[in-house]
């Protein structure tokens, strides 16, 4: 069994990560991280603001490697912005198997363990990689 | 109608005192205002009793701070307020005694900067805000995956960047309020360690404390209280922005591109009249960003220019002749009070080896995070 590191922010049953993002209804903005409260946009109150599942999948438009980090992970490992294909500019983790990758390249998520929890399951997270764009 | 600064009663700026910043020490907060408050006093040729209302501008040292502090002055029974708006919370803090004294409610108001970095708290976590990154990005993060976007966009190399945290240490070691007084060459800001994506240590601002004081008085205070005018400085303008949704472009540069479009709007002069402006430099792409969202160069063209020497001191535009975030540094709350302390030193012609010939006109930019903007114009006489 799978367990996530970040409850609420995606889904872990499935085999390719998806993630768990809001819709408005009244002005179409899709959010990740989920939004509560009331739309940034349009300023709709939180019964317009709909679960949506986005497909963890898009294009890098920024990285860094971060080469000083206090506490876990131990530095370094890589960030990257990632404009989805469903809308949103997120940031992620890339996958510590990625290799090199660049601005402009698409890429989506795989299940990265970060850990191992009382019953022994894995703990974890979407990890991006480059991928193929159909 | 609504009203711009400037259409107000005049505010100039009459007195300006620094504690140099430094590395966090065990100095009480209240020493090192309180010696930046009584250099601006000096400075203006004012009493304490002669101050009408005080705002501090303070972010990371305690709550309800203000009162004893300024209790060593003479406790005078004025209003007092802390001002807390992230990095810009001193720039806010000036705004609001500025608006004090356009609006006519006090002749003589002072805006304090003063901060330890005692706790730094986080909004996100208050608002139970999380993402799949966490505490894995920090502000040196934020700002290295926007240095590597800059370099995609307009071809600028690892080179150009450091080239900005050159010239600031430059500037820096001829400023004795500066924490890094040290002129470094491009080697040394190169050198390790690395810090995150392009940035090394030296291209980020270092953890400060410190205390920024100015003073600021209507045209009928400068008579009855026999100032000298002819070094007072006047606020053209004073504008304060948030951000909005800006899809497909950086907040950060879009917000400080509005901001700074208003404030020089409402000043009534152009990006091409300033002579020195004090931004947000808290790491090396943010100065070469805001120099484009100002206007003062064209898009992508800000690192060519600053290798060509225009931002120097003495150049076509002196920009962070203080040394800026990255050497003077940026202990937060004084950090936008202490841009309007060297743009006025600058325009009063009064920065010694540091000065900028021919200063007329200056720019004082923060940001915060949030996020803010706060742009003031300042011009001598």
């Amino acid at each position: 069994m799978r367990v996530p590191a970040h409850p609420g922010l995606y889904e872990v049953e499935a085999d390719v990560p998806s993630l768990i993002g809001t819709r408005c209804s009244a002005c179409g903005r899709p959010y990740f991280p989920p939004l509560p409260v009331g739309c940034e946009v349009c300023g709709a109150s939180e019964d317009r603001l709909d679960t949506a599942a986005l497909e963890a999948r898009g294009v890098i438009y920024s990285l860094a490697r971060v080469y000083v980090h206090h506490g876990a992970p131990e530095a370094p490992f890589t960030i990257a912005e990632i404009q989805l294909d469903g809308g949103p500019l997120i940031r992620g983790m890339l996958s510590a198997d990625a290799g090199e990758l660049e601005i402009g390249q698409p890429v989506s998520a795989v299940w990265a363990v970060t850990g191992t929890d009382a019953s022994g399951d894995d703990i974890v997270e979407p990890a991006f990689v480059g991928a193929v764009h159909p | 109608v609504r009203a711009a600064l400037g259409h107000l009663r005049p505010v100039r700026v009459v007195g300006v005192g620094l504690h140099p910043y430094q590395r966090p020490s065990d100095t009480p907060y209240t020493a090192l205002g309180v010696h930046a408050v009584r250099a601006a006093l000096a400075d203006a040729g004012l009493a304490w009793t002669d101050v009408e209302t005080a705002y501090t501008g303070t972010a990371t040292t305690a709550m309800g701070m203000s009162r004893l502090m300024y209790r060593h002055l003479g406790a005078t029974g004025i209003p007092m307020a802390q001002v807390e708006n992230a990095s810009a919370s001193g720039s806010t803090a000036f705004r609001q005694a500025c608006i004090d004294v356009a609006a006519g409610l006090a002749d003589v108001a002072i805006a304090v900067g003063v901060d330890k970095p005692l706790q730094f708290s986080s909004p996100q976590r208050a608002a139970g805000v999380r993402d799949l990154v966490g505490s894995r990005v920090v502000p040196f993060t934020h700002f290295a995956l926007l240095a590597q976007r800059y370099m995609y966009d307009h071809g600028a190399t690892a080179e150009q960047l450091a080239m900005v945290a050159v010239k600031n240490s430059r500037n820096g070691a001829l400023n004795p309020s500066a924490q890094r007084r040290k002129a470094r060459t491009l080697a040394e800001v190169l050198a390790p360690p690395q810090v995150s994506g392009v940035l090394t240590r030296l291209q980020c601002c270092p953890i400060s404390e410190g205390a920024a004081a100015v003073l600021v008085a209507s045209d009928d205070a400068i008579e009855r209280l026999g100032l000298d005018g002819d070094r007072a400085v006047r606020v053209l303008s004073s504008v304060a922005r948030s951000e909005t949704v800006y899809d497909g472009e950086n907040f950060d540069a879009a917000l400080t591109r509005e901001t700074a479009a208003q404030a020089l709007g409402e000043a009534g002069v152009t990006a091409a009249d300033l002579d020195i402006v004090e931004l947000h430099d808290a790491f090396t792409v943010e100065e070469l960003l805001y120099i484009e969202a100002m206007g003062i160069s064209p898009a992508g063209r800000a690192a060519a220019d600053l290798e060509a020497g225009q931002f120097d001191i003495g150049g076509r535009v002196a920009v962070s002749a203080s040394g800026g975030l990255l050497a003077m540094g940026h202990p937060i709350g004084p950090t936008g009070v202490g841009q309007v302390c060297e743009i006025t030193t600058q325009l009063r012609g009064e920065a010694g080896e540091r000065q900028h010939p021919g200063a007329r006109t200056g720019l004082a930019h923060m940001v915060g995070v949030g996020a803010v903007c706060i742009v003031h114009v300042l011009r001598k006489g």
